[in-house]
């Protein structure tokens, strides 16, 4: 099956007619998928400032990291959920949309750097880690999920 | 005197024309203002869910605020400034917007709740910020911004659906 072929079935199946038929669904589906938006952002900046040098530096940055993972988790998990049904509701759009496609690369790279390399940063010895790398780290994680909003946002606005 | 002659002023203005045909305005200054939302509600989300007790509980709650403060703010007036850049663009746009109203009444509550865990709970912080469970007033404080900068964010993206206005609102004949 093709990605048009797949997108094509999303866009033809009752969760995407529902979506499209009835009134509230698709407005109160954007909504949460926003608040949860800002709580991931929240968990990842936290750390990111952190990371920085700047913000709550009087915790470790492990502590925070390890403390703001759940949000970070639990966040995702809704703005997955969230995102899906708003992906059935409008497939053919998405499909479309060069802004789509780019908004989920990024997040594929987000996901990997963050639980990846960033983790492996937040979560060693500081002092072993030195100044440069955290920044380094918590820079390319703040242009990556910036950008997603920013391609996210654009889907809606240009396609 | 009602404030429509003021919106109808404003929304005649060359400038606010100019913004209005502007391709490129509204998506820039929408954009900005959904990133920087998420700059400020999520720092301070993050801080609610420390005044309910639910993260960071070793770490001292008076010792916080001022550290992610500059951050969030900076974000907050981002967001002021490309809020209020939307909002006079298209004013008369606004003016019959429910979820506008509704959405500028609960900014301004979440600044009163603010004000008032400043002026309250904030100054005994000292007694009760390594407490592993909050007092009553940090716990309230935490729990009432936690649901208005949500519902901010919900009627701040139901501004684009002026249609699903409640029936009473419709009957004001704004539009």
């Amino acid at each position: 099956m093709s990605t048009l072929a797949f997108f094509e079935w999303m866009q033809g199946t009752p969760l995407s007619a529902y979506f499209l038929e009835t009134t509230w669904s698709s407005p109160i589906i954007q909504c949460i998928h926003l608040i949860a938006l800002s709580a991931f952002a929240g968990a990842i900046l936290i750390v990111d400032v952190r990371l920085l040098g700047r913000g709550l530096t009087n915790t470790p940055v492990a502590q925070l990291a390890r403390e703001a993972e759940k949000w970070l988790l639990g966040a995702f998990a809704v703005l997955l959920s969230s995102g899906i049904p708003q992906v059935f509701a409008t497939a053919l759009k998405e499909y479309y949309s060069p802004y789509f496609w780019l908004k989920m690369q990024l997040i594929l790279a987000g996901l990997v750097f963050t639980f990846t390399i960033r983790r492996k940063v937040a979560l060693a010895d500081e002092e072993r880690m030195g100044k440069v790398w955290p920044k380094l780290v918590a820079l390319v994680s703040i242009a990556i999920w910036t950008s997603a909003a920013i391609w996210a946002r654009l889907i809606g606005l240009l396609s | 005197m009602t404030l429509r002659p003021i919106f109808e002023w404003m929304d005649a203005l060359e400038s606010s024309i100019a913004l209005r045909e502007s391709l490129n305005a509204y998506p820039a200054f929408l954009t900005a203002h959904v990133v920087s939302m998420c700059l400020f509600a999520g720092l301070i989300g993050y801080w609610d869910l420390r005044l309910l007790g639910l993260t960071l509980k070793k770490v001292p709650a008076s010792s916080i605020l001022p550290r992610i403060l500059p951050w969030a703010l900076t974000g907050f007036a981002v967001s002021v400034v490309t809020g209020l850049l939307l909002f006079y663009s298209q004013p008369m746009r606004y003016f019959s917007n429910f979820y506008f109203w509704f959405k500028s009444g609960m900014i301004l509550l979440a600044g009163l709740n603010m004000f008032i865990f400043h002026i309250t709970t904030e100054k005994s912080a000292a007694r009760w910020e390594m407490d592993l469970k909050p007092p009553f007033g940090a716990r309230l404080a935490g729990v009432v911004s936690l649901v208005l900068w949500a519902a901010i964010i919900a009627t701040g993206r139901l501004i684009a659906y002026a249609g699903l206005a409640p029936v009473w609102w419709d009957n004001l004949g704004l539009r």
